[in-house]
């Protein structure tokens, strides 16, 4: 006897256990779908490329050379780091890229699904799954310059570096969490994208990349207030010296995430039918 | 083979089957206003995200009934056609029910897993091979990998694409991508299989093909929507149809008498059509320069005539009215049956038989002369339009007629007009 299905004008909110039931049956069921999907992407990715992996060496390096003239010419004045400094900014770059990968990641998948989204009905959260593993394997990539790194600059580790992909895996959330968040409504209004480029790019002069946190004057309260500033803070403390300076901000953001995170899930199951009405037919 | 098809639905057809579909008072609002279109979006997440209720039985400004109270039943192996004019409702009730959109009222219950054919290889990725695709695409359309393994091998066949399995779909021709699409969609072996006018792909070979692997799929009891501008199709492969006008359910019931129904509306509600003339409403604007006033076969008295009788003389009379001298018209007549395939039995043009049609001002008549109606007994339908080059001035889209014998035509194609003789030598 197959499974009943009944589609109602009613809001899925009003039956919740109906809703969970649906969203842990789909999430089980789209895990194949989003590793075929993510398979499918990256060959595709790669495939057209001539340079392949090597765009996931270049912006670290890129910005490591450029911010490193830039000290030693006296031009900026960043403190001193706990890190050489080419190495501080090559591995925060390769941080900073695999969040800003995972929060354009959602709106930028749903938006290139649409087609699809218009005329199949199958689970929406393998797009979003799909891209949050394209993002891993970005990362394990990044992880070769990562290594590389460490052993150029011969920087110490400490055991802690095995608890720093939990950081990692804290970090990426956030970026799906708030990229999941806006995605529906990035279908709906190109201002999304549009609006992310900018603040994402404001954003990086609000985060420890390129200089190391600061304590004083009302930058360093802003900087203090950003919640990536925690999550890549902590994951870069764990891989190197293991002294997590603010663990307490770590778990604050963390827990907002994981439950923002699950909120949104729900959000984006409710929207997603209304979005699709409206951009295709 | 068409016949074939519909003895077996026939036979597979039980009214105490169980019902896969069932549409109840379904109704869908859009707005063609595309700024206010998202903002409606954007307001119905909102309410719906805090539990609200929407009011959606309500139009708000700007907005109109795309579907309105539309209702049916579609049991298993059973197949439904949907016909109406573009714009109305058709593909909208097909995307409700593929859940992709909610209703605004009324509810749709669906039981097993729902395939669109609407969506012909729906993820395809150009840069990938054809083997790749087959798995994202099957994928999608919501199979497990290990089943797609085991049908691989059957998809490509179906799709007769062998030596290019390794290449890049975008070095496909359109016929072979579309073939390709085809094939994943209908090995997945759905509930209910949703079909919105695809099943013009490929040659004519492939399309036999597309028909037999349906008919079998029904043998297994898939239930089917057919959405298509053809009637024929519907005819031969629907028992019973719904007719949509503007959102609105017209009538549903046979598929023969939905399609008498639809095809009286397309030709402007044409008066008399089985009387043997046929009346156009006279247009509200002239620009066009030459419109047909009434259609009709009549006998060399210039009576109407009711019906055709094969073998007899006729002529074929288009009475036009021309708001202007015209030179050179070109009046084409193409008839089909409407028993038949979708195939055109007769296909005439005055231009083809190097007749260049003078047309005054005024009223007149344009007469063809069938020394002898070579078309066996059965009910036609032709299309009769009347062009300069690819100018058109005026068409009737179905002049429906019917053809009866007093004679016998031994259930043959074609009526041999004849004489016999014996000749010595």
């Amino acid at each position: 006897m197959p499974p009943e299905t009944f589609y109602t004008p009613e809001s899925m909110l009003r039956h919740p256990l109906r809703l969970f039931r649906l969203m842990w049956r789909d999430l089980l069921a789209s895990r194949e779908l989003a590793w075929r999907l993510m398979v499918r992407d990256l060959s595709a990715q790669y495939r057209q490329s001539l340079l392949g992996i090597t765009w996931a060496f270049l912006p670290p390096i890129i910005m490591a050379a450029g911010f490193t003239l830039a000290g030693e010419a006296n031009v900026i004045n960043v403190g001193a780091t706990d890190l050489p400094y080419p190495a501080y900014v090559m591995f925060s770059t390769a941080l900073w890229q695999t969040f800003v990968e995972s929060l354009n990641g959602p709106v930028q998948a749903v938006t290139l699904a649409k087609p699809m989204l218009a005329r199949v009905n199958f689970p929406r959260e393998a797009i979003i799954l799909a891209k949050v593993g394209e993002v891993f394997f970005n990362f394990a990539i990044k992880l070769v310059l990562i290594v590389a790194l460490f052993i150029w600059f011969q920087i110490p580790t400490h055991w802690t570096v095995i608890l720093a992909p939990v950081a990692l895996i804290h970090l990426i959330m956030l970026g799906t969490f708030i990229g999941t968040l806006l995605a529906p409504l990035g279908v709906l209004y190109q201002d999304v994208s549009k609006g992310l480029t900018i603040i994402t790019g404001f954003w990086l002069f609000l985060t420890p990349v390129i200089y190391p946190v600061p304590n004083e004057g009302i930058f360093g309260s802003l900087v203090k207030l950003n919640p990536v500033t925690p999550l890549l803070v902590t994951t870069r403390e764990l891989a190197t010296t293991g002294v997590v300076s603010d663990a307490h901000q770590f778990w604050v953001v963390s827990v907002m995430t994981i439950f923002g995170l699950l909120l949104t899930w729900i959000g984006f199951r409710i929207a997603m039918p209304y979005v699709i009405e409206r951009v295709s037919s | 083979m068409i016949a074939e098809l519909k003895n077996k639905i026939i036979a597979t057809q039980n009214k105490d089957s169980e019902v896969v579909i069932s549409v109840e008072e379904v109704s869908k609002k859009f707005c063609r206003d595309l700024k206010q279109s998202l903002f409606y979006g954007v307001q119905d997440i909102a309410t719906d995200l805090i539990g609200g209720r929407r009011k959606s039985q309500y139009l708000r400004s700007g907005e109109f009934w795309a579907l309105k109270d539309v209702g049916f039943q579609l049991r298993r192996g059973e197949a439904l056609g949907l016909v109406g004019a573009n714009g109305s409702g058709k593909s909208t009730l097909l995307r409700i029910i593929s859940g992709l959109i909610k209703p605004d009222t009324g509810i749709v219950k669906v039981k097993g897993r729902v395939a669109p054919l609407i969506a012909l290889g729906a993820g395809f990725n150009p840069i990938l091979t054809g083997r790749e695709n087959i798995y994202a695409n099957m994928s999608i359309l919501g199979l497990p990998t290990k089943k797609i393994k085991k049908l691989f091998d059957d998809v490509v066949d179906f799709a007769e694409i062998w030596e290019a399995i390794d290449a890049p779909v975008q070095t496909y021709s359109s016929g072979m991508a579309a073939r390709l699409g085809f094939a994943c969609a209908v090995h997945i072996e759905p509930d209910v299989l949703l079909i919105d006018e695809v099943l013009a792909v490929g040659d004519v070979k492939f399309k036999m093909k597309c028909h037999q692997r349906l008919a079998k799929l029904r043998e297994k009891g898939t239930a089917f929507i057919l959405v298509t501008h053809n009637p024929h199709s519907t005819l031969n492969v629907c028992d019973s149809a719904i007719y949509l006008k503007k959102g609105q359910l017209i009538q549903s019931g046979e598929s023969e008498v939905i399609i008498r129904k639809y095809e009286e509306d397309l030709c402007l509600n044409g008066v008399g059509s089985t009387t043997g003339i046929m009346v156009l409403p006279r247009k509200q604007n002239d620009d066009l320069g030459l419109d047909i006033l009434s259609l009709s076969f009549r006998d060399e008295h210039n009576h109407v005539l009711p019906h055709l009788l094969t073998g007899e003389p006729a002529y074929l009379c288009v009475e036009c009215i021309a708001h202007k001298p015209i030179n050179n018209t070109n009046l084409g007549v193409q008839i089909k049956s409407l028993s038949g395939e979708n195939d055109l039995v007769l296909y005439l043009t005055s231009t083809s038989d190097q007749c260049k049609l003078k047309i005054p001002r005024g009223k007149v008549e344009i007469r063809m002369k069938m020394p002898y109606c070579g078309l066996v007994p059965g009910v036609y339908t032709s299309k009769i339009y009347l062009r300069d080059g690819i100018r058109t001035f005026d068409s009737v889209e179905a002049f429906r007629f019917t053809v009866k014998a007093n004679r016998n035509t031994s259930k043959c194609l074609f009526y041999q007009p004849r004489e016999w003789e014996i000749v010595l030598k």
